[in-house]
């Protein structure tokens, strides 16, 4: 299962893909259990050069409740800092953050990879 | 404090309103954003996991109350009310939005602050002993030299494209409270037998994924050829320096890889051929710039202060404050002191805009408006009466900033990790706060005494783990937050680089691991013997097995 992710160019929120708009909250996050379908939103998403930074697929999986990012990283982006809970989505609250929160295991995402490598050599 | 001039003020503006001009043709999509990337990055704007970061340098760790001011309404109205001082002398701010950076590079401009050079391959924010200036150990004031390097690096145009970033850090005390021995170049400041002021050049220290400290290339320089003698430095690292791995690109990895000696060679041969003349300050511009960082009017007051030791005596609490965060000052009845960010539970490096505000109120009053931070990320205020310390204490105290641990085990260093930071593989700020939250007990901290943790969330060690007594790397194993122990690192005079304690640990045992290793030290210690000191008499070996003495906790 994936879901589609990227940082919104304007104001760097966190966004999550559901049939070509644009949602905050990774609970309303189209999931696609299809590759072939998740890369062809994927392929739209990088033309949206005005909207995005860096759109990416991630890992996703069910959990108790409902579905999560299978990474820690994917969890944190969708919840916010663990040093400051009024801070970042989880501020929300609700249901979706309780099942993010719950779920367990950490994987270094998939999506990221090539994006870290990028960003090291121009970071610092 | 140096005050920016007229073609300082203009330059600022220049590129702000340049900036303004990019942001608005990135947002229009007439640029991509692999176009647009370089630009935001060499104006300090980065994207992490919530939002874009924005870096701000603050020039050799100094700051006034309206700098402080401008900063505290900056993270109230554009961030979330907070700021993040780094281990560079830097103020983070978080969650930025990039429709809003053009603003902020104007409102930063008014008062002489940017982001110019806080990334990208050039010379970045040069740090100087955040002591500059009131302390007695020092020959000179090294921020008078910071300030020269300062103008000569910014928008260098043979600098500004190195193989890598490049960090300078300028000491001039006997005591080493800038990490020199871990810069690309250190610089101290010492007086030749002579009496003459000349410079000891250390030049490939660093830490990250290999971690070195810096030879001695030069023990005396003379100071008036510095800005020739960097650019020579400069010059062989730009010729030979690795562009092929950036692993392997900063100048360390160049200077291991030819030996000090031959380094040294070259970069004097290289000294030798060029025109000295035409790049060192000119008499008159460096008695410019030493006006600017020109002694205070102290009082004339007595070394003893009643006030102060009444209050001593007193109260618990105020002698507990005095004995870790008042430092001596080198004019009688003045000293200076520690403003602690690690409030046991809280973020270290964090200070809110309403706590900026105070301090700044409090600067003015009590410090001659100046105020410094420190790659410990703490702040401190460097001329204060004794007499006024307890109306200080008190102030401070109200408002959560008077935490008494300067340099104890909860005084940690941490980088922000994986809740922020798009390189990192695992979590630093929880790690620091498990850890002092264990030791908030006041009379249990100082009992420990002196030891320093260090806490990065990846090799890159922003958190500096390589120097801390206790470093603490955090990792990624099998998609899981592990944490890598090391003991016996220095970032002080003593310099040293930690030792591996065994295998990673997974973050649910790292704060009782730092409990076991107390222990150990506890047990161990003779006499007056610190962490440091029991650790290198002791060696690893009765620390190891304390923490590993349960084969099935390791992982």
């Amino acid at each position: 299962m994936k879901a589609l992710t990227a940082n919104r160019l304007a104001d760097g929120e966190v966004v999550f893909w559901n049939a070509a708009v644009w949602v905050e909250r990774f609970g309303e996050a189209e999931l696609f259990a299809d590759e072939a379908v998740a890369e062809g939103a994927e392929a739209r998403a990088k033309a949206q050069v005005t909207m995005l930074v860096e759109p990416y697929l991630i890992d996703v999986e069910p959990v108790a409740g409902g579905f999560a990012p299978v990474s820690y990283r994917e969890r944190l982006r969708a919840l916010g800092p663990t040093n400051k809970l009024d801070h970042g989505k989880q501020a929300l609250g609700g249901a979706e953050m309780d099942i993010l929160n719950q779920a367990h295991g950490a994987a270094r995402s998939t999506g990221r990879v090539n994006l870290i490598k990028r960003a090291t050599a121009a970071s610092g | 404090m140096y005050r920016y001039d007229e073609i300082d003020r203009e330059m600022l503006a220049d590129r702000a309103a340049e900036f303004r001009a990019q942001c608005a043709r990135r947002l229009a999509g007439e640029i991509t954003e692999d176009q647009f990337k370089p630009i935001r990055l060499m104006n300090g704007l980065y994207l992490q996991l919530h939002a874009y970061m924005l870096r701000i340098a603050i020039p050799y760790g100094t700051l006034d109350a309206a700098k402080l001011r401008k900063l505290a309404h900056i993270a109230r109205t554009y961030d979330r009310g907070y700021g993040h001082f780094t281990t560079r002398t830097n103020l983070q701010l978080h969650w930025i939005k990039l429709r809003d950076a053009p603003d902020i590079l104007d409102e930063l401009a008014q008062v002489g602050l940017h982001t110019i050079q806080t990334s990208g391959n050039c010379i970045r924010n040069i740090t100087a002993d955040p002591h500059a200036g009131a302390t007695a150990d020092e020959v000179d004031d090294p921020r008078v030299w910071a300030e020269a390097i300062r103008q000569w690096s910014t928008f260098h145009p043979e600098f500004s494209f190195l193989p890598r970033k490049f960090k300078i850090a300028v000491t001039a005390a006997a005591k080493d409270r800038a990490a020199v021995k871990v810069y690309d170049i250190g610089l101290r400041l010492h007086r030749t037998e002579e009496g003459e002021l000349s410079f000891e050049v250390l030049v490939g220290g660093g830490l990250g994924r290999t971690p070195y400290l810096g030879p001695t290339i030069r023990e005396h320089l003379p100071v008036r050829h510095l800005l020739s003698y960097l650019q020579a430095i400069l010059r062989v690292f730009n010729r030979h320096g690795r562009r092929d791995n950036i692993w392997k690109a900063r100048i360390k990895v160049l200077v291991a890889a030819l030996g000090a000696e031959e380094f040294a060679r070259q970069v004097e041969a290289e000294w030798e051929a060029s025109d000295k003349a035409g790049v060192d300050l000119p008499d008159t511009e460096l008695a410019r710039i030493r006006a600017a960082f020109a002694p205070r009017a102290f009082a004339s007051l007595p070394a003893v202060s009643s006030i102060f030791e009444a209050a001593r005596s007193e109260d618990r609490a105020f002698a507990r404050f005095a004995r870790n965060n008042v430092k001596p000052h080198k004019i009688p009845g003045y000293a200076l002191v520690d403003i602690s960010l690690k409030e046991p539970g809280e973020t270290p490096g964090d200070c809110s805009a309403d706590q900026m505000d105070l301090i700044a109120d409090l600067a003015q009053r009590y410090s001659q408006d100046e105020v410094r931070n420190t790659y410990e990320q703490n702040l401190l205020l460097p001329h204060v009466k004794l007499d006024d310390v307890p109306a200080l204490w008190r102030a401070l105290a109200g408002a959560g900033l008077a935490t008494p641990n300067i340099g104890l085990v909860s005084d940690i260093i941490a980088c922000p990790g994986l809740d922020y930071c798009a390189l990192a593989n695992a979590r630093a700020i929880p790690i620091a706060q498990d850890i002092a939250r264990r030791f908030a007990d006041p009379e249990l901290a100082e009992r420990v005494g002196e030891l320093k943790i260090k806490i990065s969330g990846c090799i890159n060690a922003c958190g500096h783990h390589h120097v801390g007594n206790i470093g603490i790397l955090g990792v990624d194993k099998k998609g899981e937050e592990f944490y890598q122990l090391t003991l016996g690192g220095s970032g002080d005079d003593d310099a040293s680089i930690g030792q591996s304690l065994g295998p990673a640990l997974p973050a649910g045992r790292v704060g009782e691991a730092v409990d076991q290793l107390v222990e150990v030290y506890l047990r161990e210690r003779e006499g007056p013997e610190r962490f440091l000191d029991t650790f290198r008499r002791t060696g690893l070996t009765p620390f190891k097995e304390a923490v590993y003495a349960d084969a099935h906790q390791v992982a």
